[in-house]
């Protein structure tokens, strides 16, 4: 009897999924991955000399960025008590995160002075790369569309260019420049060889600045369209079957973008305190 | 075949190359670093901490690798 429960919920699932298999696969579609990325404009403002300054889909996902972080940093700093309730101690971790994880493990000096520019990076790419994942009405082609900040080259390189930035203004601020620039080579090493492993240290720091902005912008970029791509897969293929398995691989895969959003914001910042870090004290 | 289809072919294809061979050295890079780093923390869990810490900023320094490639794969198929 039990046994043949099963076998009618079996042939029923089976069933539905024929059925699934069977029926015509909506309205066609056109998509188009990279349609996903373009910077549409908002709000179309005069250009300044080179600057055009209109208000595009990135500059809107910017300032509902600061927003967020400003209005949850208020509330939280307002409302500080001394038996924290679930949110404070939630944002008290996330500090905690940033002051000891982060900063407080790889520098050595300048931790309180750095920790202000280290936190901020953390944060504001933190919540730049979630507001990413959520659909918002700023799509070009259809309208609760993804996009996010961090997918956008010239948002990152801005970012990667404040890192440095502070890094050689650090490191000079303490050793001063002459000798800043001169602890670039090991003070042991014969002539010739000091001279080149100098000029790989200046081609390494301009490394690190792409290396920065493009490890962020790639992962975000690719997050965005492999979850594109498998949101669109029904209107590629046609059929429902095909899309009831894909949107629970779609699911699973934006899991995976929160970790992505979480752990690209860490390694941002943490690269960013290494980076000034070492320039703060220069041991070879 | 004409020239602007065999440009768009070696387009494609240098793209796919590109991002699948790029994938191949940074998955292994970070397969033997990850191992290490889990081995050292079974080893020492009292160290478990900088471990984790350093093991992350190695993955972004590796995980970069393959994302040149991604990218080169990007400028290949919409830009060049």
């Amino acid at each position: 009897m039990k046994h043949m429960w099963r076998w009618i919920i079996g042939l029923l699932v089976l069933g539905f999924l024929i059925l699934l298999a069977i029926l015509p696969g909506g309205e066609e579609m056109e998509f188009e991955v990279a349609a996903e990325f373009e910077r549409e404009v908002l709000i179309k403002l005069p250009t300044i000399g080179p600057f055009d300054m209109s208000v595009t889909k990135t500059v809107a996902y910017l300032w509902i960025a600061v927003a967020i972080i400003l209005v949850v940093a208020l509330i939280v700093a307002r409302s500080l008590k001394t038996q924290p309730g679930r949110f404070q101690y939630a944002m008290e971790a996330m500090y905690g995160l940033a002051r000891d994880g982060i900063v407080g493990s790889v520098m050595k000096s300048g931790k309180a002075a750095w920790f202000p520019f280290v936190g901020a990076a953390f944060f504001f790419v933190l919540v730049s790369n979630l507001i990413g994942l959520l659909p918002l009405p700023f799509g070009e082609h259809h309208q609760p569309a993804f996009y996010a900040a961090t997918a956008n080259l010239n948002v990152t390189i801005m970012l990667a260019l404040c890192t440095f930035l502070f890094t050689h203004y650090a490191g000079i601020r303490k050793n001063g420049a002459f000798r800043y620039v001169k602890a670039w080579a090991p003070p042991g090493a014969p002539p010739v060889l000091k001279q080149m492993i100098w000029f790989i240290h200046v081609i390494s720091e301009v490394f690190r600045l792409i290396s920065l902005s493009v490890r962020l912008f790639a992962n975000m970029v690719a997050g965005h369209a492999i979850l594109a791509v498998f949101f669109a897969m029904a209107l590629i293929f046609q059929s429902y079957l095909i899309g009831l398995a894909l949107q629970g691989a779609s699911v699973l895969i934006y899991m995976f973008e929160i970790f992505v959003a979480f752990i690209q914001a860490f390694i941002f910042a943490i690269l960013s305190a290494v980076y000034i870090g070492g320039a703060l004290d220069q041991d070879h | 075949m004409d020239a602007e289809a065999a440009k768009e072919l070696g387009k494609l294809l240098g793209a796919g190359l590109s991002m699948g061979l790029g994938a191949v050295g940074p998955g292994v890079g970070l397969g033997i670093m990850i191992g290490k780093a889990l081995e050292s923390i079974a080893r020492q869990p009292e160290v478990a901490g900088d471990v984790r810490t350093n093991m992350f900023i190695g993955i972004g320094v590796t995980e970069a690798v393959a994302l040149y490639a991604f990218v080169v794969a990007l400028i290949l198929i919409f830009v060049a």
